[in-house]
């Protein structure tokens, strides 16, 4: 199951970005969220979902891709 | 040489964010002191400022945005915006001037009392420049974007350094003053250790501050930001903004004896030095918005200091410290008292001394109090700010 939704959610929770308003397979970056935006985001995320994204990860540019990023991550530590 | 002048107002004070609403419930003697953290061990009160922060932000400008910058930008906006919003002004000929004495104090508190993982971006959100960083971002101020520490004279220190780099041509336009927000539990039982705090009896909170007071028993602590802005009279004239009032004086000095004991000596040197800029006599200056913390050393040797320079002039010096109802907002005192110092001379009026049934003998002063609070003829005045450490600003104002 992708995690999409539950980002999307998050994000619109902790920013007011409404997922209608953010492409999943846009730049985060682009849609105003600074690295400094991103990393706090991240943080959030790894809380939520109680997992560790490590700072290779944290680097990604899309929604879609940390959502696989971390469907991958959770998947791992449900086996 | 062109004086400086005083063209825009902002505030997000104890008593809300409209400068003329804040003095008018100054001279209502309206205290914004309240009763906090009921959970603390010891009896807490202080002013907090009432603030929406979405007037301002929006929740991904917030990541990592502690409540003192938020605080700053909104009061220097406002400033601004007073000033008429002045769009011709090159970036590199705005500079920022801020003082604050502890910076992100909610950001810190966080992290160490949270009890959960410490959020990535403590470091640039506690930062004590990250108000000045984030009023220059909003304000697209590309000249000096400085922050000045001092404890309690930081934003008066703040707003003489402005009125140099105006003065000097560095900048044609500064935004210059404070912002504080350290309202956290753990900063309070700081305060409360250091003894420095008022006592009160309960509900009894909004007159816990008695300046010169003889049953004064200290401050309570006060949040908010405070900016002016300032240009040279010329530059104010040449584009038709209003002129609140020329700052036309200011002295700096340092105690260089104790940390935190104030020294009369050194209080009068900051004094004497803004008379001697600005050309008056004590007899010249009408008003002094006192540092009056409401300690029972402090305001007996603020009254010494004045008294010293003023001399047989003394009882005609109206004195008042409005730190009794807005509390003590320590690094953003001075810029707010600055403002007041600024509409009683814009207004004519003087706000009052709240609180103080009985003077101390030890502080004899002409406190401004009662029904005499019209100041038709008022042409100057002073704020005073005092810090820990010694440092020692006065501001002086004159009608425009």
């Amino acid at each position: 199951m992708s995690s999409l939704k539950e980002l999307q959610d998050l994000i619109h929770e902790k920013f007011g970005i409404a997922p209608s308003e953010l492409d999943p397979t846009a730049s985060m970056r682009e849609k105003g969220m600074d690295s400094l935006a991103l990393v706090e985001f991240v943080f959030a995320v790894e809380d939520r979902f109680g997992i560790s994204i490590s700072d290779e990860q944290s680097n990604v540019d899309t929604l879609a891709e940390l959502a696989a990023h971390v469907d991958k991550v959770r998947a791992a530590q449900a086996t | 040489m062109s004086p400086v002048a005083v063209t825009g107002l902002g505030v997000v004070s104890p008593h809300g964010d409209d400068a003329l609403a804040m003095f008018a419930a100054l001279m209502r003697a309206e205290s914004a002191v309240k009763a906090v953290f009921p959970e603390l061990p010891k009896p807490a009160a202080a002013a907090l400022a009432p603030f929406d922060e979405s007037r301002w932000f929006t929740k991904l400008q917030l990541a990592g945005v502690d409540r003192v910058s938020q605080l700053a930008v909104a009061a220097a906006d406002l400033a601004m915006r007073d000033a008429g919003s002045p769009t011709d002004i090159a970036p590199e000929r705005l500079g920022v001037f801020v003082g604050c004495g502890m910076g992100g104090a909610a950001a810190l508190e966080a992290a160490y009392r949270g009890g959960a993982r410490v959020p990535p971006l403590t470091i640039p959100a506690f930062m004590p420049n990250a108000p000045a960083s984030h009023v220059a971002m909003r304000q697209r101020a590309e000249g000096p974007v400085l922050t000045y520490s001092m404890a309690c004279a930081s934003s008066a220190v703040a707003i003489a350094e402005a009125a140099k780099a105006v003065r000097a041509g560095e900048v044609d336009l500064a935004i210059a003053g404070g912002s504080e927000a350290l309202i956290v539990p753990g900063v309070v039982l700081a305060w409360q250790a250091m003894q420095t705090l008022a006592g009160f009896a309960p509900d009894a909170a909004a007159n816990a501050v008695r300046p010169f007071a003889s049953d004064r028993s200290g401050f309570a602590l006060g949040e908010g930001a405070a900016f002016v802005v300032l240009e040279s009279d010329d530059h104010a004239r040449r584009r038709g903004a209003r002129r609140y009032a020329s700052l036309v004086g200011w002295g700096l000095s340092c105690d260089a004896t104790h940390l935190t004991k104030p020294h009369a000596p050194g209080q009068a040197r900051a004094l004497r030095a803004a008379l001697r800029m600005a050309g008056l006599q004590p007899r010249d200056v009408g008003y002094c918005n006192a540092h009056g913390t409401a300690t029972r050393i402090g305001d007996v040797v603020e009254r010494d200091a004045l008294a010293s320079v003023w001399g047989d002039d003394l009882g005609r010096l109206h004195v008042s410290s409005t730190k009794a109802l807005h509390g003590h907002l320590l690094g953003a005192a001075g810029a707010l008292e600055a403002v007041i110092t600024v509409l009683a001379l814009h207004q004519r009026q003087l706000p009052p001394n709240a609180h103080c049934a009985t003077i101390d003998p030890a502080c004899q002063l002409n406190l401004v109090q009662g029904a005499m609070t019209a100041a038709p003829d008022l042409g100057a005045a002073i704020s005073n700010s005092f810090a820990f450490g010694g440092t020692n600003s006065v501001l002086l104002f004159q009608r425009a």
